[in-house]
């Protein structure tokens, strides 16, 4: 019986799914029996509406160019660590690490960048644009704890968690904006109406990102998907440990930004990861040979 | 054991997700990626693919998909960087052999593109994109990673406790 019910269960969703794809689909005049004008526009925003309903529908190049929007007003926030080297050493780092993540190739690939503050922070825009602080290095034993950072950020872009804090009601106004008209290019008045909707989506990110941090189920989330990638790559899982044991008891890292009211506390978040490298069948061990070139990148943060 | 009659609707749903699934054409969904000799990240390059170059599917190994181009090469893509189109499923459960219309797949792209991001910044000249463009010009040849992994241990050399 118990073994028959999830069976049974597939069925039945496959046969709604089935259901609601066809009765949706019968009600859109496909191309090939033309209307006029206006019910082709009417069609159009069904097949949009269809299309396209929640935040896994945005599609990658619209995800880059939210992403690069955010990338903007975090760069007006604060100002860029600028040593070529140390960006360069961060890059193949991070691009090394999100080879073995789930999203391995993203629309115009990862990219990381130091902010010159000496906030512990680190923030990934959508589309794989990612932030650390000069803070946040300067707490890095490893090279290991760094590339368990970067895979907690790949992980938040991997789960977009950037586009889930979109708000729906916005999301469900910029599908059928974008959908209400058969043009094929913006006129004026669609244009402003999409950059306004554009400037909410923004700030929606921005507010979570920057302003009130994640909660605790995305957090969480990303921190399981750091072991996972993290140790996939080669580095020892528990240097993302030992970065958060930095954090226990320390206000500075969330000082004045209100994050204590979502985001989980470190002792949390340890516990967490903890029981998650527990799980994992193979754990890499922390390498030596990394200890020179990471050095050799941290002397540039003096 | 029972055995389970499906209802004869329930079938015909049944049917249009199969075809759903059994779709074998794949679209580009990142703004380039190689088209590689084997499924390996590393592999030699046969040819560079760009966003919404169509690819017929032959095979699939974990998460590597064996496609051949319009110009007719054949190699191997990750999947992450491709997607089954969704005006190709739209056309198959139509009922008739239908294709959406170049428009309509135009209209489908519309969305927040270079043209919004245009109009932002002309409405909001205070905020800068100099570092954003510098930054997505960081580029890291395969080649840098390859020898990153090798040389830390990590990858394919990787250790464990």
């Amino acid at each position: 019986m118990s073994a028959r019910r999830p069976f049974a269960f597939a069925v039945l969703f496959v046969v709604l799914v089935g259901f609601a794809a066809s009765s949706a689909l019968a009600q859109i005049r496909l191309p090939g029996k033309i209307g006029d004008a206006a019910q082709k526009a009417k069609d159009a925003a069904k097949i949009i509406k269809i299309v396209r309903n929640g935040f896994g529908d945005i599609t990658e190049e619209e995800e880059y160019y939210i992403g690069r929007s955010v990338a903007a007003l975090i760069l007006s926030r604060y100002p860029v660590f600028d040593k070529p080297a140390l960006t360069q050493y961060l890059n193949t780092l991070g691009n090394a690490v999100a080879l073995f993540s789930d999203r391995p190739e993203i629309f115009a690939g990862w990219h990381f960048l130091v902010l010159d503050t000496d906030e512990v922070n680190a923030l990934a825009a959508p589309g794989g644009m990612i932030f650390v602080t000069r803070g946040l290095l300067l707490r890095c034993p490893d090279e290991d704890t760094l590339g368990m950072i970067l895979a907690h950020e790949i992980g938040h872009v991997v789960a977009k968690h950037g586009l889930q804090s979109i708000k729906k009601s916005r999301l469900t106004e910029a599908f059928t904006a974008l959908g209400a008209q058969a043009a094929e290019a913006y006129g004026p008045a669609e244009l402003a109406q999409v950059t306004s909707i554009f400037e909410g989506v923004l700030s929606d990110i921005v507010e979570k990102l920057v302003v009130n941090g994640y909660d605790r189920k995305s957090e969480y989330e990303a921190d399981s998907l750091s072991v996972k990638f993290g140790a996939a790559t080669g580095y020892d899982p528990n240097g993302l440990l030992r970065f958060l044991q930095t954090m226990v008891g320390d206000s500075s890292t969330v000082s004045g930004k209100g994050w204590f009211k979502t985001h989980p506390t470190p002792e949390d978040r340890l516990a967490k990861s903890k029981a998650e490298i527990g799980r994992l069948k193979v754990t890499p061990a922390l390498e030596e040979v990394r200890t020179p070139r990471f050095k050799q990148a941290m002397a540039l943060l003096k | 054991m029972k055995r389970t009659r499906v209802p004869a609707p329930a079938a015909a749903a049944l049917a249009v997700v199969c075809l759903l699934a059994a779709a074998d054409t794949l679209v580009v969904k990142v703004q380039t990626t190689p088209l590689r000799q084997a499924p390996q990240f590393f592999a030699p390059t046969v040819a560079a693919l760009k966003v919404g170059d169509k690819l017929e599917l032959i095979a699939t190994q974990g998460a590597w998909r064996q496609v051949k181009t319009a110009a007719g090469l054949t190699g191997w893509i990750h999947s992450s960087a491709a997607e089954v189109p969704k005006f190709t499923l739209m056309a198959m459960s139509g009922g008739t052999k239908t294709e959406a219309s170049a428009k309509e797949a135009a209209l489908a792209g519309k969305g927040f593109s270079k043209e919004i991001e245009r109009n932002y910044r002309a409405k909001h000249a205070d905020v800068s994109f100099v570092w954003v463009d510098k930054m997505a010009a960081l580029a890291v040849p395969a080649a840098q990673v390859e020898d990153f992994l090798k040389k830390g241990k990590l990858g394919e050399g990787r250790s464990s406790q």
